[in-house]
């Protein structure tokens, strides 16, 4: 038994020598390295399961005995200084652990194929491991310097994976967001820190919370600092888990490989924010404003995101406003004081959006061949449709996963959200109730975009419509690899220059002036076709894309289980309750009503059928047509009142549309503010700090000169110059005798 | 134990003297010198790495290795050497870096002997400089490594060279004009006999107004080098035009001369004006690193940008020494020697590209990743470990210092919580220009109108220097205690005058 919690130091470290080898190996061996691309994918699966053997062992552990085990060393000794290292093996770290390599080995798994003609293979399976590592460092961190470290690497690790496809100018852009935004949750987290160190002189979680609440119940410590380190504690979390003003680098992170986006931004990196608010909660309890700004913070995102995934076209891209809203709720439940249902909604949902996000690549891969390999046409929701016909097990997969995160009944996100919503219902009414709309909101936007994926009939052909009704930029097409990529292998170019006619396909009325630039991009395609598809129709992809899917539906139908209470001979139980005994003892008697709970249920159940039944009337197969696509034309055939409504609903989807212009307002204000200061500044140096050294140089050269001049050598003016020194001296000599 | 085999003059009297010995070699092409000289310097940091191993006491706070020779005997000037804690940091990064720098300046091939003399002598300067313990002989080796780099300046620099090479020469002599003054002051002040000595003048105390005068005298000189903002300004126009070799010894070990000289004769000498200025070198610290990243922005050339970004590093080292604690001055001596390896490599990194693609300005650049893999990985790991990412050596020195301001106890709770504050808005500009700047010059696709633009990738020589450097920022970051080690009893010797008022 012991000996297990001895040895996990080794987790975090296990999938690192991965890391190392393939970078070391790129730099030095280049070919060889690549030659033997597959093994290395073997090999961190193979490592990544060992991690999970691992954490599962633990996780068993803790299950049946539940006791918090930690061991330090120490980092750097000082006088009167000292970090310590170490970790901390405790119920939830055991949930993250066994959360993320469970999520991460599915995601290696399908990039192996999803990433298998791709350049960056290699250095895709280095930052993929770099990234486990970092994360399975962060969940077992002892103390909040450690927690600082890994979560600035894995803030690097999303940085580098987001702008995997460098070549792209828009990825280029939104990797810099996303570690600029992060950093500024950085910025929160280790200012916080660092109040908490001065005021308590540790770091440790454990001593943290005990000198804490000391020193608040005994009234000896300045209360609002207190409270503002919290904050500034919360906004690092604010950062990291995408919360409502920070919420803005998430969507642009969909620039990254799917996989990233499954892994990282949909289950694991982004609730490291909502890691941070658990393993903290000690600390919040004590402070009731904190939990009253979490909660706010929460269901502001949690609305917001819903709002502004309905009217998204590109399908990562409202998948990943949907992850905004979850992890709304999820944020919300800390607020409102249920640990147990925010782990639970943090679990279930990992599992259901990365089965989601590995659909939609899959959904992506199959109409790369058919549309363009430009992520403005593959990922668009505008071009596919019926795809039911076509992608058969991707769109069970899907379809599961869209009912499992609008919570209908047996799937597993129903479970831990119900509990969020009967929390909130005992916590605020009206939190109570946007938080119930929401999931009406949830079950529209979700099915809308699997209806606009799966539902009627393909709509490729509307890429010349869409084409000509927007601007037309010429670009050039590129390959994400260069010309040289391109030329190696162009058996396909026909069809390449097909699709290079220079359109751009533009959503924006132009009055959004920015978010062109934005959407301004050139478009990339990819070189390497798969030779043996015809290109009509899309095609379901390979079964090492499948497995992962399926056991990801397998997660997602049964994770549910472990919230569910049992009847377990005398005492009711569930074995997340009893895994999280440990930090909430109270929660051990937790007993469930029946009767409260089916009518919450069939409330909230009610609410996403009619969400489900709405989205299906818009936009299900009856008018499947290209028109559907926006509420407004729907309301155009309402009559008379049209002219009111369509204006308002037009306000409402460009409102959605453009991310509720939050993007445009940063821009405007803080971007173009720092431009203009550091405008001012150079301006400063150079002219005015610059510029009376360069003077006084000048100057002396001028002096200098004028020096030369009279020195000239020429004697008419030295005797001038004595002579007039003579007189003068002579005429005070007169002066003064007289 | 003292051993009186004269280490010290050897170490820093080989490298010159090897560089005067470099005419008498044959004249066959530059590959003589190029060899020579790598030799030399790989023998210099051998023999110094020998030399501190076996004969240097890690926790002996004294001097050590201590020599004196009586040169004048009418004005007490004696060559008077030693080495303790504080130097011996400096002085191995130095070696270290001057070796790097002479592989690096291998493609230097107009007139290479001169060159290549000019880095020796720069070499033994440095190394003279930091372990000098005589005033006078402090400011002879300050001033001897300001003509190598004003040389190297104007004659291999870029097209206005001579611009800074001239606003390089003014700038710093300048600045020891004011050092002149306070060396002489320093040293004639005592009534009955002159001294020059550190330690006996560490004993001595002066007036209150004599020793403010001193202090800001010694302060401009420092202030010049180091730099502190206003005097800065020498800096990016110096770094945009040296040679790259030039500028890696410039940023990483020309800078930490003046933290260096900071350290030893205003902390150690004068304590009493320290603790009174200390409060405003923290103020001018935070305002420097937040001037200097917003400067770095407004920089369209690349060396400039990173020279500017040099500058705001140096806020953490100020700020470091002004908070008089034992954990900031720790991290500010970390912060010497992290920012001096990362400064090195990123100058040689964008040097090397620069050369390659002919361009100086960042916003003509673009896309050169897919040509040149390795220098971007290479240069996107030092912009990470430049912006601080944690497991990298300058995260460590800004944590140890953000830890030294606030346990410092000469500051209140607003004026600290407002320091850190500021300090912190650093932290989220850093990213921004260093992140952009990479973003500019690497990422995106462009179609090189040249006709036959090929550009080649970092060869073994390259790869092999910048990995070297790479491979102590990592080694610090993951555990600075061994650094830390080096200096800590000494610090826990100067810190202690201070708690003894």
């Amino acid at each position: 038994m012991e000996h297990t919690y001895q040895y996990a130091w080794i987790i975090p470290f296990l999938p690192l020598p991965v890391t190392m080898s393939i970078g070391f190996g790129l730099l030095l061996v280049p070919t060889a390295t690549k030659n033997i691309r597959r093994m290395w994918a073997f090999v961190s699966i193979l490592l990544l399961s060992m991690v999970m053997g691992f954490s599962a062992n633990l996780a068993i552990q803790q299950i049946n005995g539940s006791f918090i085990y930690q061991y330090l060393c120490s980092w750097t000794i000082n006088n009167d200084f000292s970090l310590e290292f170490g970790y901390l093996i405790d119920p939830l770290t055991s949930i993250m652990s066994l959360l993320i390599s469970t999520v991460g080995i599915m995601v290696l798994m399908y990039s192996d194929n999803y990433m298998s003609h791709d350049q960056g293979y290699l250095r895709f399976f280095a930052y993929m491991s770099f990234f486990n590592t970092s994360m399975l460092g962060l969940v077992t961190s002892s103390n909040l310097i450690q927690i600082h470290i890994f979560w600035e690497l894995v803030g690097m690790c999303s940085y580098l994976l987001i702008g995997f496809w460098f070549t792209r100018p828009i990825a280029a852009s939104a990797c810099q967001k996303a570690f600029v935004i992060n950093r500024v949750g950085d910025f929160g987290l280790l200012l916080g820190i660092l109040g908490f160190y001065w005021i308590t002189g540790s770091l440790e979680f454990r001593d943290l919370f005990e000198i804490v609440n000391n020193l608040i119940h005994n009234n000896e410590v300045n209360f609002r600092f207190v409270i503002l380190c919290t904050c500034l504690l919360f906004l690092g979390a604010v950062a990291k888990s995408a919360q409502f003003p920070l919420h803005v680098w998430l969507p642009d992170a969909m620039e990254g490989p799917t996989p990233i986006s499954a892994l990282i931004h949909a289950a694991t990196m982004v609730a490291a924010g909502i890691f941070l608010v658990a393993r903290l909660l000690p600390l919040f309890i004590a402070i009731p404003y904190i939990m009253n700004l979490i909660s706010l913070i929460g269901i502001i995102t949690l609305i917001l995101g819903a709002t502004l995934a309905l009217a998204q076209g590109d399908i990562k891209r409202s998948l990943a406003y949907s992850t905004v809203s979850q992890l709304g709720y999820i944020m919300l439940a800390p607020g409102i004081g249920s640990y147990r249902a925010a782990l639970f909604h943090l679990i279930t949902h990992a599992y259901s959006k990365a089965l989601l996000f590995l659909g939609s690549g899959s959904i992506i891969h199959s109409m790369e061949p058919v549309v363009g390999y430009s992520p403005d046409k593959s990922q668009n929701m505008v071009l596919m449709g019926g795809l039911t016909k076509y992608v058969p097990v991707t769109r069970t997969t899907f379809l599961l996963g869209t009912l499992s995160l609008c919570g209908i009944p047996p799937l597993a996100c129903f479970w831990s959200k119900d509990e969020i919503l009967t929390d909130s219902w005992l916590y605020s009414p009206i939190f109570a109730i946007i938080a119930y709309f929401t999931t009406g909101l949830t079950a529209f936007y979700m099915f809308r975009v699997y209806l606009l994926t799966f539902d009627g009939y393909l709509r490729v052909h509307f890429q010349n419509y869409s084409s000509t009704k927007s601007s037309s930029f010429s670009s050039m097409s590129v390959s994400v690899w260069g010309r040289e990529a391109l030329k190696i292998d162009n058996p396909n170019l026909p069809f390449l220059i097909l699709n290079s006619n220079n359109k751009v396909f533009l959503f924006s009325k132009g009055t959004y002036k920015i978010y062109n630039n934005v959407i301004n991009r050139m478009r990339y395609f990819h070189t390497y076709f798969q030779n043996k598809y015809t290109y009509m129709y899309p095609h379901e992809s390979e079964n090492t894309v499948l497995f992962p899917l399926l056991v990801l539906v397998l997660f997602t139908s049964v994770v549910g289980l472990i919230g569910i209470p049992f009847d377990q001979g005398v005492v009711d139980f569930d074995i997340l309750s009893k895994w999280l005994t440990t930090p909430f003892q109270n929660n051990s008697n937790y007993s469930v009503d029946w009767y409260a709970f089916f009518t919450n249920a069939i409330f909230s159940v009610s609410l996403s059928l009619f969400g489900l039944f709405i989205a299906s009337i818009f936009y299900g197969s009856v008018y499947s047509s290209f028109q559907n696509l926006d509420l407004i034309n729907f309301f155009v055939k309402m009559g008379p009142r049209r002219i009111i409504l369509d204006q308002i609903k037009n306000i409402i989807y460009n409102w959605s549309y453009n991310g509720g212009y939050i993007d445009i307002f940063y821009t405007r204000v803080f971007t173009v503010s720092i431009r203009q200061l550091a405008k001012l500044i150079t301006f400063f140096d150079r002219r005015i700090i610059d510029g009376i050294t360069n003077t006084i140089g000048l100057s002396s050269f001028f002096i200098g000169e004028g020096i030369k001049y009279m020195g000239s050598g020429r004697i008419s003016s030295y005797l001038f110059l004595y002579f007039s020194f003579v007189s003068i001296f002579l005429l005070i000599f007169l002066f003064y005798s007289y | 134990m003292t051993s009186y085999f004269p280490w010290l003059t050897i170490i820093v009297v080989f490298p010159i003297f090897a560089a005067s010995s470099i005419f008498f070699l044959p004249h066959k092409g530059n590959k003589v010198f190029r060899w020579y000289t790598i030799c030399i310097c790989l023998m210099e940091l051998l023999l110094t790495t020998y030399v501190f191993c076996y004969h240097f006491q890690l926790d002996d706070q004294l001097i050590q290795l201590e020599e004196d020779f009586k040169c004048i005997n009418i004005f007490d000037f004696h060559w008077r050497l030693g080495i303790d804690g504080l130097s011996i940091g400096p002085i191995l990064l130095t070696g270290f870096i001057t070796t790097l720098a002479t592989l690096a300046a291998w493609p230097v091939t107009r007139n290479s002997r001169l060159f290549y003399l000019l880095m020796l002598v720069m070499y033994s300067g440095q190394i003279g400089l930091f372990s000098s313990r005589d005033l006078l002989l402090f400011f002879i080796m300050w001033e001897l490594e300001l003509i190598p780099v004003y040389l190297l300046l104007s004659m291999w620099g870029g097209k206005k060279r001579l611009y800074s090479a001239t606003k390089f020469i003014l700038y710093t002599a300048g600045g020891s004009v004011f050092l002149l003054i306070g060396v002489l002051g320093m040293g004639l002040y005592g009534s009955n006999e002159s001294t020059l000595d550190f330690e006996r003048l560490a004993n001595q105390s002066y007036p209150m107004a004599l020793e403010i005068i001193l202090y800001f005298g010694f302060l401009i000189a420092y202030a010049v080098k180091s730099p502190i903002i206003p005097l800065h300004t020498w800096l990016p126009d110096t770094h945009g035009e040296a040679h790259y070799s030039t500028c890696m010894l410039l940023a990483g070990i020309l800078l930490k001369m003046g933290a260096y000289g900071l350290i030893r004769i205003n902390m150690e000498l004068l304590p009493h004006a320290h603790s009174i200025f200390s409060p405003w070198l923290v103020i001018v610290g935070t305002m420097q690193i937040i001037y200097a990243a917003s400067t770095s922005f407004g920089q369209r050339n690349l060396k400039k940008r990173i020279a500017c970004s040099s500058v705001s590093h140096m806020g953490f080292l100020i700020i470091g020494i002004g908070s008089i604690t034992d954990t900031g001055l720790n991290g500010a001596i970390l912060q010497i020697l992290s920012h001096g390896f990362i400064g090195a490599a990123l100058f040689f990194l964008s040097g090397t590209s620069c050369d390659r693609i002919r361009l100086v300005y960042l916003d003509e650049m673009g896309g050169i990743s897919l040509p040149m893999p390795k220098i971007f990985t290479m240069f996107s790991s030092f912009s990470m470990a430049s912006l601080a990412l944690p497991g990298m050596s300058g995260f460590v020195a800004e944590l140890v210092v953000f830890f030294g301001i606030i346990t410092s106890p000469k500051y209140l709770l607003m004026p600290k919580i407002l320091i850190t504050f500021v300090m912190a808005i650093g932290m989220i500009l850093t990213p921004i220009y260093l992140l952009s700047m990479s973003r500019q010059m690497f990422y995106g696709y462009k179609l090189f109108n040249v006709p036959n633009s090929f550009f080649v990738d970092s060869g073994p020589r390259e790869l092999f220097v910048s990995i070297c450097i790479f491979l102590p920022v990592i080694g610090i970051g993951i555990y600075p205690d061994y650094v830390f080690s080096l200096s800590v009893d000494k610090i826990e010797g100067i810190l202690s005058n201070y708690f003894h008022r």
